[in-house]
């Protein structure tokens, strides 16, 4: 059986945060240890750099004055005040001759230079006496026989380094416990945002779209995180809410054909009916039906199209696409007793789907030619655009979309009231919307070049130039 | 329904499970002056194909025991020539050049209007390798002429110019004088499009053309026909 340990251990944040302070751990580890034995260092050769300068003076004196002047030098030093050095002098023969101790601590008489460690004994300022660990140099005194010790008090030095371990053995664990706290404090800080992502989830799977992960400003990688998933939701929401509308729409659309159509087979049933209005009837009946049909197969395709199920990308030229059309709609305009002008910069190309780009500027075409007034003037235009692109743009003198309408009327079904009255599934410039978004480009409506009570639309389709 | 007065009656292979569809596909051929005979799997369908000799099919895409696609790429591959109209739920641009590909003559997306069926299926019947025949280049319908080589057209003899496309509009409408051709087979044969331009743009294209060509003339040649299309006049 597995233990189960607290959530907040079991996070990725905290492992982190315990890699953390392993590593931290090792550095400080290393940095006190290299505190520590160049501290020792450091003491161990200042002490020898007096005990050298010391036995300088002292070999100067015994050079210059022989053992007697030496022996002045070790009293006067040994009187002298502050002096952390202790002193003894023997001659050839092993006789005291000054010093702060009986004899000669255990030494090899047989090297010139040697280093003896020993205890000695320490008069207390209360009186008391108290031994303490020494460390000596002894040299043979050249062409005499004797000996010169010097010695130094390495308690003190001891105890400076005993400071230094104690420091290090105390820092140390309360440096580990430190950050290990401080990667806990993290793990849980991150745990703690984990879990509202985690309930913002859950919130939205339990149907409140509307929720959203709280965002504290600091920037860091949970707010930006956040920031991407309420982004996402509120597209999703969008979408939803659209799906919704569209839903509706579709239902209010069709309701009214198909109850046209179920009144008027009622009327057939009902009525004894010549030949000729049966059959007139029917005719109509079929034509209505076919209406139905064709807004269903709109809102499959523009389904199909937005899941990119639809449409392959061949180098075309939009430029004889738009030439091609230009052609084909231009005597529907004249029967409309609308004028058409067409202006098409040769041989631009796109990366596109001919029959969904064709599809797409029919319909702006189309639209053209719906609302625009008799007399009223329709205009393609393809030119360059921006950046790179090309824009297929239709102007029309009809009485335009007004600005606060327009993303309205990209949208699926939303027609303006007044064009409820035109045939049309509403679904038109949705589409054009949807072939401009999976070729990489836009739909961009803005006014036309009319009087203001009747600014006319314009439609520009931009297509990433290829 | 429409014009029953049929001048070239076909047999038709209706190769169609879905019992409904198929008997009203069979009336439409039938009014339509045509005799029908169906299958309603891939299996049954491709050994009638074999083994009797059909003037057209009309070929389901999806169909138990082989696919519609399958069937015909069988029945092209073993040698058979009966000109074929596939009939598909799929009607997106990639399925239709699937269609084609696998060796079908036309393609037609369901649901469809019963004339655009009776239209296509008798185009399918011209098709008919006509033997050892020269490449035609010259195409008559009543007193109109077309001269394919120098693009002359003349009717009794008077000469009427054409742009170049209504030069192909007429061109196919002579190729097929005397069937009803529908405004979605214009816009695929004659300007190559596969979508919908919605307004009511080829009926602009065909009545300047029926100016063009009917206007000095007692006898029309180019009939409306209501509900369906349009018919040349053969």
């Amino acid at each position: 059986m597995k233990l189960a340990l607290p959530s907040f251990l079991r996070t990725t944040t905290f492992k982190l945060a315990l890699l953390y302070s392993a590593m931290f751990a090792a550095f400080s580890a290393a940095l006190l240890i290299y505190l520590y034995y160049s501290t020792v260092y450091y003491i161990r050769a200042e002490s020898d750099r007096r005990m050298d300068l010391e036995f300088e003076q002292l070999g100067n004196a015994y050079f210059t004055g022989g053992m007697e002047r030496l022996s002045e030098s070790v009293f006067e030093r040994m009187t002298r005040n502050g002096s952390t050095f202790f002193y003894y002098l023997e001659d050839a023969t092993g006789r005291r001759i000054a010093g702060h101790f009986q004899r000669m601590p255990a030494h090899n008489p047989e090297l010139d230079v040697q280093t003896v460690y020993f205890d000695i004994d320490v008069q207390e300022p209360d009186g008391t006496t108290v031994v303490r660990p020494a460390a000596g140099r002894i040299v043979r005194l050249r062409d005499n026989g004797g000996a010169l010790l010097v010695a130094f008090d390495t308690a003190q030095q001891t105890a400076i380094v005993g400071r230094i371990q104690n420091a290090i053995f105390i820092a140390a664990p309360i440096g580990l416990v430190l950050s290990l706290l401080g990667g806990l404090l993290i793990s849980r800080g991150a745990a703690r945002r984990a879990d509202e992502l985690a309930r913002t989830a859950e919130a939205v799977m339990g149907g409140e779209l509307g929720q959203r992960v709280p965002v504290r400003g600091s920037g860091d990688e949970f707010d930006r995180l956040g920031q991407r998933i309420n982004a996402m939701l509120d597209q999703i929401e969008k979408l939803i809410e659209s799906t919704r509308n569209t839903g509706n729409a579709i239902a209010h659309d069709l309701r009214s054909p198909l109850s046209r159509l179920r009144n008027r087979l009622e009327i057939a049933l009902s009525e004894p009916m010549s030949k000729e209005s049966a059959e007139a009837t029917l005719s109509e009946t079929v034509e209505e039906v076919d209406r139905v049909l064709g807004t269903f197969n709109a809102i499959l395709r523009l389904a199909r199209l937005e899941a990119g199920a639809e449409g392959e990308r061949i180098r075309m030229d939009v430029s004889e696409l738009a030439e091609e059309l230009a052609e084909l709609f231009e005597p529907a305009c004249d029967e409309a007793e609308q004028s058409f002008k067409s202006q098409i910069t040769k041989h631009l190309t796109v990366l596109g789907d001919r029959d969904l780009i064709g599809q797409a500027l029919s319909n702006l075409l189309d639209n053209a030619i719906k609302y625009t007034p008799a007399g009223g003037t329709i205009s393609l235009t393809v030119a360059r655009g921006p950046d790179g692109m090309v824009d297929l743009t239709v102007v029309d003198t009809g009485p335009g979309v007004p600005a606060e309408a327009r993303d309205r009327v990209v949208q699926r079904f939303q027609r303006m009231d007044s064009a409820r009255t035109q045939p049309g599934s509403g679904l038109g410039l949705a589409l054009v919307d949807s072939v401009a978004e999976m070729h990489g480009g836009q739909l961009i409506l803005a006014d036309g070049n009319g009087p203001a009570n009747a600014p006319g639309l314009k439609a520009t389709l931009r297509l990433p130039r290829a | 329904m429409f014009d029953t007065d049929q001048e070239n009656p076909m047999r038709v292979l209706v190769i169609e499970d879905d019992a409904e569809m198929a008997s009203f596909i069979e009336k439409v051929l039938v009014e339509a002056g045509h005799s029908v005979d169906k299958a309603n799997d891939g299996e049954r369908g491709l050994e009638k194909a074999r083994s009797e000799d059909f003037d057209a099919m009309v070929v389901d895409r999806m169909l138990p025991e082989k696919d519609g696609l399958t069937l015909l790429k069988e029945f092209r591959d073993a040698g058979g020539t009966t000109p074929a109209l596939f009939l598909s739920a799929l009607g997106d641009v990639q399925n239709k050049v699937q269609g084609l590909k696998a060796g079908a003559e036309d393609y037609l997306a369901k649901p469809f209007a019963p004339a655009e069926l009776a239209a296509r299926v008798e185009a399918l019947g011209r098709r008919q390798p006509s033997g050892q025949e020269a490449p035609v280049t010259v195409l008559k319908a009543g007193d109109l002429e077309m001269n394919l080589l120098t693009r002359k057209v003349t009717r009794a003899g008077k000469k009427i110019d054409l742009q170049p496309r209504e030069f192909r509009l007429l061109e196919f409408l002579m190729r097929h004088a005397g069937q009803v051709v529908t405004r979605t087979m214009l816009l695929e044969k004659v300007w190559d499009y596969n979508f919908d331009p919605q307004t009511n743009v080829i009926d602009v294209h065909v009545s300047r053309l029926r100016a063009k060509i009917d206007k000095d003339f007692d006898e029309p040649l180019l009939h409306t026909v209501r509900g369906a299309g349009y018919r040349l006049q053969g």
